[in-house]
C-alpha cells in the first residue's frame, strides 16, 4: 500500500500461512490531504481491521515509516498489537508530536490526530529487544535484528511454521560515527523484503563526504559567515554533531555551535538510555566520555540569531517549512557570506525544496519576496545500504526470493536483474496496490516415537545426521500434531484390531502327476534353490518358505494342469514375488 | 487562471513532453491535476484549451511519441488530464475532432503499448475515463472505443487499486447510461436496456453463472456498488433479473465469495428502492444466515439487525446468530442458560458454532472477538432488539474474562477445551472488556454486578494482565462504577460501589507503582476521571483519603516518563480542586497545598518535555476559572508568577495555554466579552468589575501586555492568533476608556511601536520598556488588529501551496534533478 516503486510512505501487507501482518505504517509528507496516509480500506473489505490483522510492526521512527500510526490506531480503529524496538517506542512519539504541532500550527489542520491519540497509540505498543523471539500468538513469532540507519532501527523476521519473511525496513551495511552496521543471520527466509533507496548507487566514500561537509562549514565560519543546518530532532543530527564536535576539538575552533533548545537534552537522554544500540566505539568510550555530551555544542536561544560573527546552528524542522529553522533562514538568507546545508530530502512546497532546486527569489507571506543570497548546499547523510550493501545482505540471509520496496522503479529494475543473476532467486518489485503471490513448500514437523526409533537402532542402522533415512511407521494426525509411531503402538492407541493381509497368486503348471507328488517336487526344488531359507513340507501336503504357503491343487477342468496356490503376507512381499516368478518358470525335469 | 500561471504553463508542458526531462516526484503531478480540476470546475475547459494551446500540444505530443519514450508517470498524468478536460461536452467534442481521445483511450492507444504493464498507466487510463464519463457523447465514445471490454478484464487486475477503480467505473457507466430512462419496470423488460448498460448487465449475469470464484466476486462487487450508489427504479428491475441468480449461488457447497454475497444482500436491503417491496430478498437473507459458517454469518446478522425495515422473524434469526457463540460458551461452562426465549431461537445451527469454537484456538478466538465486537456495536443503537438479554450478555462477558484469566474450571470436556484455548488470550480479553464496558448502561441485578466487579478486580489484580488489558479494565471499571450508582438524588453511591472501592484502591495503588509507564498512566487517567465525577461523594472521599493513592500520585509528578508526569499533574490538579490531597501527619493541609503549587511551578519552569508543562498550564487555567482557593487567595500574585514562565516557554502550546489563562483572568477582572448582538439579554454581573484605569494599571504591572504583544508576533501561528483575539477583546473593553487620555495630550507610542516593529521583523530579543496604560491604549488603537486577525486566519503555507509555487517548483526541479537523488526524510 506504500513504498511500492516509490520512496513515499512505507506500508506493506504480508499474509503468511494464514497470518496477516502490516509492516510499517508511514505517511507521505508531500501531501496535506488524505493522500498523506495509506488507504487502509484496501486491507480488508470484510470485517474489522483488528480481527483481520494479527499485528503491526514498525521498523524505525522516521515518519515515512510510522507517521500514520496514530491515525491508523486511533482514527481508523485498529486495536491490535503494535511491535517496535524500545528506542523506537521512546522516540516515535517525539517525532509524531513534532509533526502534529507543525500540521496544527502552520496549516491550521483541525482534523488531525491529537497528543492524546499519540499517547493512546503508543500505549498499544509492545516493545521488543534485539534477537528476542516474540510469540505474537501460538503460531506467529517475530524477531528483531539490528539495522543501523537510525537509533533503534530494526529488521524483523516474521515466522509461521517453516515459512518466514524478513523485512529490512531502512538499513545501512556500513557503520557510521554513532551506529553500527546492519546484521541478520543466515535465516534462509522464504522471502526477503528489502529497501532499495540506493539500488544503483555505490556511494562515494563516506569520509569523502564528511571532509567535504567540514570543509564547507569551516570555510564559511572562517570568512565570518553563519551556517544553518536544518535537521529533524533525532537521527542524522547527532551524527553531524559528533562530526563537528570532533573537528572543532581537533582544529581548536572557538566559533559557537548551537542546537535547537530542548532537543539536545532530549537526544542526549535517549542516546544515553539506548547506548547499547550505538556502535562499538561509542559504547567503549562511554565510561570515560559520553560522545553525546558535547563540549562545543550549546543550546540555542532565538536571541542568538542576531548576534554578530560566525556561528553554526542546528535547527528544526529539517525541510525549512516552519518553526525555528525557517525563522533563522529568513534572517540569514540575505547575506552571501552565510550558508545553509540541507542534509536530507525535502518535499515539494517547502522552502527547503525550493532553495535546493535553485530558486533564489521566494515569495513569503504578505507578498514579501525573500531574496536568497546565502549559499545553499545539499549533502545527503542518510544512512541507507547502497547496491553493494543490499547484495551483501541478500547473501547473508540466503532467502528463497527477494522483494524490493522503497526505491525508484528504474533503479529497482537494475538491482532486480542483478540479484536474479547472482543469487538465482526470483526478485519482485511490485507497484503500490499490486499483490505478489509466492508459492511455498511448507515442511511439516513430525514427532517420532521412541519405540520406533529404538527398533530402528536395534536393526543396527545407526543414524547419521546428514543422511536421509527411510523409516516405516504409522502417521497419526491428531489435535493438529503429527506423530510417527510403530504400527503396533498405533493400533494400541487407536484401539483397533490387527488384520492380516495375504496375497495369493495362482501358478499353472503342465503336469499330470498327483497333487501330493507335485507338492513334494516343489519342496525339493525350493529346498535346493533357496539354501538360506527355511523350507518345510507340512503334513497336510503344503510347502512353506518362511511365511509363504504353497499348495498344489488339480485344475477343475483340465486334469493335465496343476495349479500352485502361492500365498504370502505383506511383510514378505519380496520373497513372495520371487517365488512366484521362480515357480512360473516351471519345475526341473526329474527322471520318472 | 492566474496570469503568472498562464505564463509558466508552456514551459511546464514543454518539460512534461520532453522524455529526457524527468519530473521530480509523483506528488507534483498529483497536485497539478488537483489544480487543473479546480480550474476546469470554475470555468470553461474549452476556453482554457484555446487560450493555452500548449495543453493540447502536450497531449498530442505524448501520443506522437513512440510509446517506449513516454515516461509512465507522464503518460498516466496526460490520461487523467485529458479526462479532466473532456468532462465538459464541448471540450470533449473539441478534443475528439483531432481524434485525440480515441488515441488516448481507444484500443489502439495505451492498451496496446508496453507501458500498459505499468499499474499507474492503467490507473491513469481509468481515472481519465472516469472524469470524462459525464455526458451522452462520452457514453457513445465508451461504447465504440472498446473501453468497456477493457474494464471487464481490468476487474481482475493484479493491482488492487486498478481492479477496484475498474469496478467502480463500470458502475458509473451503468448509472450514466441509465440516466433519464423511464422509471417503469415494464419499459426495461427484455432488451430495452441501453446498449452500454445491456453489455454490462450481460457481463455481470455471465459472471454470476461462472464457476470461477473470482468472476463471481467481481460481479457481486459491481452489484454491491450499484445498489449502494444508485437508488433509481431501474435498480429494482435489475434485482428482479439478477436476484434469482444470486439466490442460486447459495445452492453451491461451499458458497462462493460468501463475504461479497453478504455485502451485496446488505447493500440491496439498505437501498430505499426496496423499502417496501419484498422481492425475495428476506428469504435469501434468511437462507444465507442459516447456511453460512458462524464467522461469515456474523457480519450479515449485524447488518440485518441494523436495517430499519426488516421482518421480525428475520431479526430474531439474525440476533440468534449473533448470540450463538456466547450461548455456547455459557452452556459449555455450565452456566444457567439465561431466559428460555433467547436460547430456543439459538439452538438451530449451534452445533456449527460449537464446532468452530472447538476446532482450533485461532478459530475460537476469531469468532469470539468478532461476536463481542458486533454486539458492542449493536448495543447503543436504537435498532437493537427490544428484548436485549442483558443478563445473559453480562454473564457471558464475565465467564469469558474468567476463562481468559484461567480462574474457572469447567467440568465438561468442551469447557475444558475452551479454557485451554482462551487462557491468557489477550485479544479476547481486550474485546470482552470493551464489550463489558458498554454493557454498564443496562439494568443489571445487584448479584450480577458483584460478579462484574469481582472479575474486573481479578483482571486488575492479575500479574499476568498486559498493559493494554489493564487500560481497558480501568476503562470498563470506570463505566461500571459511574453507571451503577443510584439515582443522582441520593448522596450515597450504589450499594456495591463502596464495597468495591475498598478493594479497588489497594489495586490502584499497586498499579501506580507498576514498572510499565503505560500502566501508571492508565491508572492516573482512571483516577482523574473518577475524581472528576465522584470527588464530592463522601464514600469515595473517605476511601481515597484513607489510601496511599494521593501520596503516590504526588510522587509520580517526578516520574521519569513525561507522559506519566503530565497525567500526574492533571490528576493532582483534579484532586486539589476537590480538596483531596493527602495531608500527612507532619504537614497541615495548607502546607501540602502550597507545596503543590510550588511543585507545579517547578515543573513548568524546568521540565524538559512539553507534555507536563502543558498539563500544568491547563491545570492553572482550570484553577483560575474555578476560583481554586489557593489562586483566589492572591490572584494577582498567581498570574504574575505564572506568566513569565509560560511566555518564555519553548512549546507553543504552553504559550497558547498561557494566553488562555490571561483570557480567563481578563474575563474575571473586566467582565465577559460584550455580545455584539444588541438583542441579547445580558445577565447582571454578580460583582461589578473594578474600575478600568485601575485594572489597566494592574495588567501593565503584571506584564500582560508585554506577553500579549510579544505573542502577537510569535513564529507559531496559533499563539499569534490567540494573542490577536485577546488584544481585540482588550481593545473592545477599553474603548470607553479613551477618556483616560486628556484631549490634546498625545501619548508617545513611538518607542512602543518601534519595538513592536522590530519584534515583527523577528528580533524578539528586544526588551519592551515598562508600559504605561496610556501607551497601551494608544498602541491598541493604532494597530490594525482586525487586519492581522484575518491574515492569521489563513494557513501559513498558503503561499507555498499556491499553483504558482507548484509550477515554479516543478520547473526549477528539472534542472537540478540529477544532483539530488532520492532520499528519505
Amino acid at each position: 500500500m506504500g513504498a511500492g516503486q516509490d520512496v513515499g510512505r512505507s506500508c506493506i501487507l504480508v499474509s503468511i500461512a494464514g497470518k496477516n501482518v502490516m509492516l510499517d505504517c508511514g505517511m507521505h509528507m508531500g501531501f496535506n490531504d488524505d493522500r498523506r496516509f495509506p488507504d487502509f480500506s484496501y486491507i480488508t473489505q470484510n470485517g474489522r481491521l483488528t480481527d483481520f490483522l494479527d499485528c503491526v510492526i514498525i521498523s524505525h521512527f522516521h515518519l515515512d515509516h510510522c507517521g500514520a500510526l496514530p491515525y491508523f490506531s486511533e482514527m481508523v480503529g485498529y486495536d491490535g498489537p503494535i511491535y517496535m524496538t524500545h528506542p523506537t517506542q521512546a522516540i516515535c512519539p517525539i517525532l509524531l508530536e513534532d509533526y502534529r504541532k507543525i500540521a496544527v500550527d502552520k496549516k491550521g489542520e483541525a482534523n488531525f490526530f491529537t497528543s492524546q491519540m499519540i499517547k493512546d497509540c503508543m500505549k498499544k505498543v509492545v516493545a521488543v529487544h534485539l534477537h528476542q523471539t516474540v510469540q505474537v500468538d501460538d503460531e506467529l513469532e517475530i524477531k528483531a535484528y539490528y539495522a543501523g540507519h537510525v537509533l533503534g532501527a530494526a529488521m524483523f523476521q516474521i515466522k509461521v511454521g517453516s515459512e518466514s519473511v524478513v523485512y529490512t525496513g531502512d538499513y545501512n551495511m556500513t557503520p557510521d560515527r554513532h551506529l553500527g552496521a546492519a546484521w541478520v543471520d543466515k535465516c534462509r527466509p522464504s522471502l526477503l523484503i528489502s529497501e532499495s533507496t540506493y539500488a544503483t548507487t555505490i556511494r562515494d566514500s563516506k569520509r569523502c563526504r564528511e571532509r567535504d561537509f567540514l570543509k564547507k562549514v569551516h570555510e564559511t565560519v572562517e570568512r565570518g559567515g553563519k551556517v544553518l543546518i536544518p535537521v529533524f530532532a533525532l537521527g542524522r543530527a547527532q551524527e553531524l554533531c559528533i562530526l563537528l564536535e570532533t573537528f572543532w576539538e581537533r582544529m581548536n575552533l572557538k566559533v559557537p555551535i548551537y542546537f535547537s533548545t530542548g532537543l539536545t537534552e532530549k537526544a542526549n537522554h535517549y542516546y544515553k538510555l539506548f547506548i547499547t544500540w550505538t556502535n562499538q566505539k561509542i559504547r567503549k568510550t562511554f565510561v570515560q566520555r559520553n560522545m553525546f555530551e558535547f563540549k562545543h555544542i550549546k543550546a540555542f536561544d532565538r536571541a542568538f540569531a542576531d548576534n554578530p560573527g560566525p556561528m553554526v546552528v542546528f535547527a528544526t524542522p529539517g525541510m525549512l517549512h516552519a518553526g525555528q529553522s525557517l525563522q533563522i533562514f529568513r534572517k540569514w538568507a540575505g547575506n552571501e557570506k552565510n550558508m545553509v546545508i540541507m542534509p536530507g530530502y525535502c518535499v515539494q512546497g517547502t522552502v527547503g525544496h525550493k532553495i535546493l532546486s535553485g530558486q533564489r527569489k521566494l515569495e513569503m507571506e504578505g507578498r514579501q519576496v525573500l531574496e536568497v543570497k546565502m549559499q545553499v548546499e545539499y549533502m545527503s547523510f542518510s544512512a541507507h545500504a547502497d547496491a553493494k550493501g543490499i547484495m551483501q545482505l541478500v547473501g547473508q540471509a540466503e532467502p528463497d526470493s527477494v522483494l524490493l520496496v522503497h526505491g525508484e522503479a528504474k533503479k529497482m529494475e537494475f538491482l532486480r536483474q542483478k540479484i536474479e543473476q547472482e543469487f538465482r532467486v526470483s526478485c519482485y518489485m511490485p507497484a503500490n496496490g499490486e499483490t505478489v503471490t509466492l508459492p511455498t513448500s511448507p515442511s511439516i514437523p513430525v514427532g517420532i516415537s521412541l519405540g520406533l526409533l529404538k527398533r530402528e537402532m536395534a536393526q543396527g542402522l545407526l543414524p547419521e545426521a546428514k543422511k536421509l533415512r527411510l523409516l516405516h511407521g504409522t502417521l497419526i494426525m491428531k489435535d493438529s500434531s503429527f506423530r510417527l509411531v510403530s504400527s503396533e503402538q498405533a493400533l494400541k492407541e487407536l484401539g483397533l484390531a490387527e488384520h492380516q493381509l495375504r496375497f495369493t497368486c495362482r501358478v499353472h503348471l503342465q503336469d499330470t502327476r498327483k497333487e501330493q507328488e507335485m507338492a513334494l517336487r516343489v519342496y525339493s526344488h525350493l529346498k535346493s534353490t533357496l539354501q538360506g531359507h527355511c523350507v518345510q513340507h507340512l503334513p497336510d501336503g503344503s510347502v512353506t518358505v518362511e511365511s509363504i504357503l504353497i499348495q498344489a491343487a488339480a485344475h477343475s477342468e483340465d486334469p493335465g494342469t496343476k495349479v500352485l496356490l502361492v500365498s504370502w503376507t505383506y511383510q514378505d512381499e519380496e520373497l513372495g514375488s520371487f517365488l512366484t516368478a521362480l515357480l512360473k518358470k516351471g519345475l526341473p525335469q526329474t527322471p520318472s | 487562471m492566474d496570469p503568472e500561471c498562464a505564463r509558466l504553463l508552456p514551459a511546464l508542458c514543454a518539460v512534461l513532453a520532453d522524455p529526457s526531462q524527468a519530473v521530480a516526484d509523483d506528488t507534483c503531478l498529483e497536485k497539478l491535476l488537483d489544480w487543473f480540476k479546480t480550474v476546469t470546475e470554475a470555468g470553461s475547459s474549452l476556453l482554457l484549451l484555446q487560450e493555452n494551446p500548449c495543453l493540447v500540444d502536450l497531449l498530442t505530443h505524448v501520443l506522437d511519441l513512440k510509446p517506449q519514450n513516454v515516461s509512465p508517470r507522464v503518460l498516466s498524468f496526460s490520461l487523467c488530464l485529458a479526462g479532466t478536460f473532456a468532462a465538459q461536452e464541448d471540450c470533449f467534442e473539441y478534443l475528439q475532432q483531432g481524434q485525440l481521445l480515441l488515441g488516448l483511450f481507444g484500443e489502439a492507444g495505451p492498451l496496446s503499448w508496453a507501458a500498459w504493464s505499468v499499474p499507474i498507466v492503467r490507473s491513469g487510463w481509468i481515472r481519465g475515463l472516469r472524469s470524462l464519463a459525464q455526458h451522452p457523447s462520452a457514453l457513445h465514445f465508451l461504447g465504440d472505443s472498446g473501453a468497456v471490454d477493457a474494464l471487464f478484464s481490468l476487474q481482475g487486475d493484479s493491482s488492487l487499486f486498478v481492479a477496484s477503480a475498474a469496478s467502480q467505473l463500470l458502475v458509473h457507466i451503468l448509472a450514466l447510461s441509465m440516466q433519464g430512462k423511464a422509471a417503469g419496470s415494464s419499459s426495461l423488460q427484455g432488451s430495452a436496456w441501453p446498449a452500454c448498460a445491456q453489455k454490462i448487465v450481460d457481463h455481470v449475469e455471465a459472471c454470476l453463472c461462472s464457476t470461477a470464484a473470482p468472476q463471481v466476486t467481481q460481479a457481486l462487487n459491481v452489484l454491491t456498488t450499484t445498489f449502494g450508489r444508485c437508488h433509481n427504479p431501474w435498480t429494482e428491475v435489475l434485482w428482479g433479473q439478477l436476484g434469482p441468480l444470486v439466490a442460486h449461488l447459495l445452492e453451491n457447497e461451499p458458497i462462493p465469495a460468501a463475504h461479497s454475497l453478504v455485502d451485496l444482500l446488505l447493500s440491496v436491503a439498505r437501498s430505499p428502492v426496496f423499502a417496501s417491496a419484498d422481492c425475495g430478498l428476506w428469504e435469501t437473507t434468511a437462507r444465507m444466515l442459516s447456511c453460512l459458517s458462524p464467522s461469515q454469518a456474523g457480519p450479515l446478522a449485524l447488518g440485518t439487525l441494523k436495517l430499519q425495515n426488516c421482518p421480525q422473524a428475520l431479526r430474531s434469526q439474525a440476533f440468534g446468530v449473533l448470540l450463538q457463540p456466547l450461548v455456547c460458551i455459557l452452556r459449555a461452562t455450565a452456566q444457567a442458560p439465561g431466559p428460555p426465549g433467547v436460547l430456543d431461537e439459538t439452538t438451530e445451527g449451534s452445533s456449527m458454532t460449537v464446532d468452530t469454537l472447538l476446532s482450533s484456538k485461532s478459530a475460537c478466538v476469531g469468532l469470539l472477538c468478532q461476536t463481542l465486537a458486533h454486539l458492542e456495536e449493536l448495543q447503543p443503537l436504537p435498532q437493537r432488539p427490544l428484548h436485549w438479554p442483558q443478563t445473559l450478555l453480562v454473564e457471558a462477558a464475565v465467564i469469558i474474562l474468567k476463562l481468559c484469566e484461567g480462574s474457572v474450571a469447567p467440568s465438561s470436556s468442551e469447557g475444558g477445551r475452551l479454557c485451554g484455548a482462551l487462557a491468557g488470550c489477550v485479544r479476547v480479553q481486550r474485546a470482552a472488556l470493551d464489550f463489558l464496558g458498554t454493557l454498564s448502561q443496562g439494568a443489571t441485578s445487584q448479584e450480577l454486578m458483584l460478579q462484574v466487579f469481582a472479575v474486573l478486580l481479578e483482571t486488575l489484580e492479575s500479574p499476568a494482565s498486559s498493559p493494554t488489558v489493564l487500560k481497558k479494565a480501568f476503562q470498563a471499571t470506570l463505566r461500571w462504577l459511574l453507571d451503577s450508582s443510584l439515582p443522582p438524588s441520593s448522596l450515597d453511591l450504589g450499594l456495591p460501589a463502596p464495597l468495591f472501592l475498598k478493594e479497588l484502591f489497594p489495586v490502584l495503588q499497586k498499579r501506580l507503582c507498576s514498572p510499565c509507564w503505560e500502566v501508571r498512566d492508565s491508572a492516573l487517567e482512571f483516577l482523574t476521571h473518577l475524581t472528576a465525577c465522584w470527588g464530592g461523594e463522601a464514600d469515595f472521599r473517605e476511601v481515597l483519603l484513607a489510601s496511599e493513592v494521593p501520596k503516590l500520585t504526588w510522587q509520580l509528578l517526578r516520574d521519569p516518563e513525561s507522559y506519566v508526569r503530565a497525567s500526574a499533574v492533571t490528576a493532582m490538579g483534579r484532586l486539589s480542586s476537590q480538596g483531596l490531597q493527602a495531608a500527612s501527619e507532619s504537614s497541615g493541609h495548607l502546607e501540602v497545598q502550597q507545596g503543590l503549587v510550588g511543585e507545579l511551578l517547578h515543573i513548568l519552569s524546568v521540565d524538559s518535555e512539553g507534555f507536563p508543562r502543558r498539563a500544568v498550564a491547563r491545570v492553572f487555567t482550570e484553577w483560575l476559572r474555578d476560583s481554586h482557593a489557593d489562586v483566589a487567595r492572591d490572584t494577582e500574585w498567581f498570574v504574575a508568577t505564572v506568566l513569565p514562565m509560560v511566555s518564555r516557554d519553548l512549546d507553543w502550546e504552553v504559550r497558547a495555554q498561557g494566553l488562555e489563562l490571561v483570557q480567563v483572568f481578563l474575563a474575571q477582572t473586566l467582565g465577559q466579552s460584550s455580545p455584539h448582538c444588541p438583542y441579547v439579554v445580558t445577565l447582571p454581573k454578580a460583582s461589578p468589575p473594578s474600575p478600568l484605569p485601575e485594572v489597566l494599571r494592574t495588567l501593565c504591572q503584571l506584564q500582560v501586555f508585554d506577553f500579549a504583544f510579544r505573542a502577537l508576533f510569535d513564529c507559531d501561528r496559533p499563539v499569534a492568533q490567540k494573542a490577536c483575539d485577546l488584544l481585540l477583546f482588550l481593545k473592545d473593553k477599553t474603548a470607553p476608556c479613551s477618556g483616560l487620555q486628556e484631549p490634546g495630550e498625545s501619548s508617545d507610542v513611538t518607542s512602543v511601536e518601534a519595538t513592536l516593529q522590530r519584534w515583527q521583523a523577528g528580533e524578539q530579543g528586544q526588551p519592551l520598556s515598562t508600559l504605561e496604560p496610556k501607551e497601551v491604549l494608544a498602541a491598541l488603537r493604532s494597530m490594525d488588529l482586525e487586519g492581522l486577525q484575518s491574515r492569521l486566519a489563513e494557513s501559513s503555507d498558503h503561499v507555498e501551496k499556491s499553483p504558482q509555487s507548484l509550477l515554479q517548483d516543478v520547473l526549477a526541479t528539472v534542472a537540478v534533478l540529477e544532483e539530488n537523488v532520492a532520499d528519505c526524510y
